[in-house]
């Protein structure tokens, strides 16, 4: 791995709880979301830190998804779904209307349950996202392609067949393919919507070794149903349930000493 | 068998009959699917056969130049094919040129852009299209398109587009209303809801989340749609398109109604032509004679070999598609 080419000013290797050092990248106030009638999250409040990665678990049907949807706007796609209250990123709050989306999008990348390539070659669905922000050189463009094919691990096994199908690839490597995608773009958030999910267990070990190392470059949110999972990649730990959000603390504390009776409830086993 | 023994056996014996009714049921099923398969080949087979035979006496008293002749007098029995070829090529590259963006821009407008409550409205709409008859299409054809664009789109166009080097001959002469043009415009609305309603269906299965993928890069909606949405369905649209062409391949009734049914090739699009299903509609009742009739089949053997040509086309088109995208 090539650590020292990471363009980032050293992170300390700061205890997960060691708050002084945090900066709240975004601060979420008051947030409420309707799926036309039905109120999907009430009255969210969290902040999100530069650097860190931070996990939402709970049950099916909680919210966490359209939280990590909130982030990105994504459900502005869709007519019926509104989201009231204040979401601050880097301090401009962008629920406001007027906020360029485009840009949002570009500044905050997303990685999906399932993983999804575009219907084209394999260099093509990195160059493509670069493509619509950068003029690049064709040598600069390959250069881009392959940092980020690098940074997602998969620079490896694709160089020899850069012009084949990102359907032909595994499904842990299509989701690599999708975190490079993500990558390329350099965008400051990744928004990890249950990544492993359609996983094996070895694809989704080696996705959450690459959370790991992507936390050190960029702010990391992951929505996840398992537990060790969210133990294992996140420094903080929101448990969210019927919509609300019952603890948020660094992961060490909620999955040792849980003051909520149902985050305990939850993470020992007991429903969900 | 050791479960036939003992206090099972008549609970097995029962099963087996049971299970060698089920077998029965199976073969009598398979027996019957095929049977339907081998009906439609053995169909098709006879109508290539029949088209052959009955276009037997032309094929062999005018050969290959039944292809290439543009004259077709029934008087001097001299019969060629190439006019009713040509006009047929014409009318229907007319009608997919406009009918193909039009339809695929409709059909994104209802998949990505339109409000849920005009969606169906919209969709009935063009459905609706597709099921009014040809004979009407030809009725409004005559009397409603032909005359106005005889009053105000044709001369427009001469006027236009009459003096561009290169293209200006396809526009030029008298405006007769009727002709290749009108008959390619009518066969552009017909072909319409094929091409619309197919292309929104593919465009439907398009999964969300890809759509949603290509948005959280920071897409615009017409990058969503050029880059992922439209090579995604490529193998479904143009299967739409291919259906639609067969459509203004074949289409008689409207056409014969607007087409102006003369055997001349001429430059301009305003001129009258013919097709071959047009041709054959027209002149099968006054056909005496065995050349004559023999000439009209010709043109049907003719018009099956186009479409068959169009339908291997495209399927060659999409296995190299298929095979340069890696499946």
């Amino acid at each position: 791995m090539s650590i020292a080419s990471f363009a980032m000013p050293p992170v300390a290797a700061t205890v997960a709880t060691d708050h002084s050092r945090l900066n709240e990248k975004i601060v979420i106030r008051d947030l409420d979301f309707h799926y036309g009638e039905v109120r999907a999250l009430k009255s969210v409040s969290l902040p999100l830190y530069a650097n860190r990665a931070t996990a939402f678990i709970g049950p099916s049907g909680c919210g966490k998804s359209t939280l990590l949807r909130v982030l990105n706007r994504m459900y502005d796609l869709y007519p019926n779904q509104r989201a009231t209250g204040e979401v601050l990123f880097d301090g401009d709050n962008i629920l406001a209307p007027g906020i360029d989306l485009n840009l949002l999008r570009a500044r905050i990348g997303m990685v999906f349950q399932k993983p999804t390539p575009f219907p084209m070659t394999i260099y093509e669905n990195i160059a493509f996202g670069i493509r619509l922000y950068e003029k690049l050189s064709k040598s600069e463009l390959d250069g881009r392609v392959e940092r980020a094919l690098r940074r997602a691990a998969l620079w490896d096994e694709v160089k020899d067949k850069l012009s084949a199908s990102g359907l032909s690839l595994s499904g842990g490597q299509q989701q690599r393919l999708c975190i490079a995608r993500a990558v390329a773009l350099r965008p400051e958030v990744i928004l990890f919507d249950e990544p492993c999910s359609a996983l094996d267990p070895i694809s989704t070990a080696r996705i959450e070794e690459l959370i790991d190392e992507l936390k050190d470059t960029y702010m990391i949110v992951i929505v996840t149903h398992n537990m060790q999972q969210a133990a294992r990649v996140s420094d903080f730990t929101a448990f969210m349930y019927l919509g609300e959000l019952i603890e948020f603390g660094a992961t060490a504390g909620i999955f040792t000493s849980p003051r909520d009776p149902r985050t305990q409830d939850y993470i020992t086993g007991r429903f969900g | 068998m050791a479960l036939q023994a003992g206090g099972m056996a008549m609970d097995t014996a029962s099963r087996v009959r049971a299970l060698a009714r089920f077998r029965m049921g199976d073969a009598l099923f398979r027996q019957i699917t095929r049977a339907a398969a081998v009906a439609v080949l053995i169909l098709l087979g006879g109508v290539i056969l029949a088209l052959v035979e009955g276009a037997w006496p032309a094929l062999r008293t005018f050969g290959v130049s039944f292809l290439a002749t543009q004259s077709w007098n029934p008087v001097t029995e001299k019969f060629g094919a190439l006019a009713p070829i040509y006009g047929t090529l014409v009318t229907s590259l007319i009608a997919m040129v406009i009918a193909v963006p039009f339809g695929l821009l409709i059909a994104l407008f209802l998949t990505e852009l339109c409000p849920k409550m005009l969606r169906r409205p919209i969709g009935i709409a063009i459905e609706l299209l597709a099921g009014i008859p040809s004979i009407i299409y030809g009725i409004w054809g005559l009397f409603v398109l032909a005359p106005f664009l005889q009053v105000y789109v044709q001369p427009a166009l001469i006027a236009t587009l009459g003096d561009v080097p290169g293209i200006g001959y396809l526009f030029a002469g008298p405006p007769y209303g009727i002709g290749m043009l009108t008959a390619g415009l009518i066969l552009a609305i017909m072909v319409l809801p094929f091409i619309t309603s197919i292309a929104r269906d593919v465009f439907e299965a398009v999964p969300a989340v890809l759509k949603e993928a290509a948005y959280g890069l920071g897409c615009t909606m017409w990058e969503v749609i050029r880059h992922v949405v439209l090579p995604y369905t490529r193998v479904g649209v143009i299967g739409g398109v291919m259906l639609g062409l067969g459509r203004a391949l074949g289409e008689t009734m409207a056409v014969t109604f607007v087409i102006g049914n003369a055997h001349k090739i001429m430059p301009s699009l305003f001129a009258p032509g013919t097709t071959i299903s047009a041709t054959i509609a027209n002149e099968f009742t006054e056909a005496v004679g065995g050349l004559y009739t023999s000439s009209l089949v010709a043109l049907g053997l003719i018009l099956f070999v186009i479409t068959f040509i169009v339908l291997a086309a495209a399927r060659y088109l999409l296995l190299r598609i298929e095979k340069r995208s890696g499946g």
